[in-house]
């Protein structure tokens, strides 16, 4: 399990094909922050990613799929909160 | 839920995530009813190639707390539609040596027929749905794929360190799964197999 994010951060893990382009399982990016900045911020972090991995990837928060908002005046935006968890889901291979 | 859980239980449910050897008994035992008339039992096991690639071994992991919710889900759901007495499922994570189970699933119900149909369906659904994440490994220098359930084909970006061939069949002969949309939904359409003339 990823440890507890510092005051003032939220948690990203990194899953799979994610896990493997980062080198890391999981990481703690400054709170507050707009969902619909997210991947823009992780492609700072980690040139690349948004389009090798994250625009074929799901995101959850708190164990739960939220939907990135396109465009700044897309209604239900949505904040990434301190402490919050959220997770980079690729493509699923179970079975 | 506990985030360090590896099963969860609830009536007539049972979810669980192993980096043990699976026990087809143990998982049977789960979905033991004086009422039923039935149990279906489905194992899937460790393949030697990937379209007719050697694969050495294969890695599972998985974000363990969502796997086990979304299991738990799907559990609740298969029971409720096909009237079943009760389901269980377990999937294997780490390495898994060729030719070794890698998901059981066992569902029991009064009459065989609801049995068989809630068992393919409730796979085909944790195919589609489960947070696990399967590495094969080739051996060599190239190094492991991230393989994915879903087809390739709809103009989804695949990673170039995952490569996925449209040609991943998952397996079997069943149609796709047809369910609605969830939130968040992107890259992970329903389970299209190809054409049998499409695989090598």
């Amino acid at each position: 399990m990823a440890p507890k994010p510092p005051k003032g951060h939220f948690n990203v893990l990194y899953f799979a094909s994610a896990n493997s382009f980062t080198s890391m399982e999981s990481e703690s990016l400054p709170a507050p922050l707009p969902l619909r900045k997210l991947f823009e911020t992780l492609d700072k972090k980690h040139p690349g990613i948004k389009v090798k991995i994250l625009n074929s990837c799901l995101v959850t928060v708190n164990l739960n799929y939220v939907d990135i908002p396109e465009k700044d005046d897309d209604r239900n935006q949505v904040t990434i909160e301190e402490g919050d968890e959220v997770a980079i889901i690729p493509p699923v291979s179970s079975g | 839920m506990d985030p360090q859980a590896t099963e969860v239980q609830e009536e007539g449910c049972y979810a669980g995530l192993t980096h043990d050897h699976l026990n087809a008994q143990g998982i049977m035992d789960h979905v033991r009813s004086p009422q039923a008339g039935a149990i279906v039992l489905f194992a899937g096991t460790t393949r030697d190639n990937f379209g007719g690639k050697p694969v050495k071994e294969l890695q599972y992991s998985a974000y363990n707390p969502l796997a086990l919710r979304t299991m738990m889900s799907i559990c609740k759901e298969i029971r409720e539609k096909h009237d079943l007495k009760l389901i269980a499922m377990v999937h294997r994570l780490g390495t898994v040596p060729i030719g070794e189970e890698s998901i059981l699933i066992a569902v029991s119900s009064a009459h065989r027929q609801a049995a068989w149909r809630a068992g393919e369906e409730a796979l085909e659904e944790c195919k589609s749905r489960v947070e696990v994440w399967k590495l094969e490994e080739f051996g060599g220098e190239e190094g492991g794929v991230w393989r994915a359930n879903r087809d390739g084909l709809q103009g989804v970006q695949v990673p170039a360190s995952a490569p996925t061939n449209p040609q991943d069949s998952g397996d079997g002969p069943f149609g796709p799964v047809i369910r609605p949309r969830r939130p968040g939904e992107m890259g992970h359409g329903a389970v299209v197999h190809p054409k049998p003339d499409q695989l090598g």
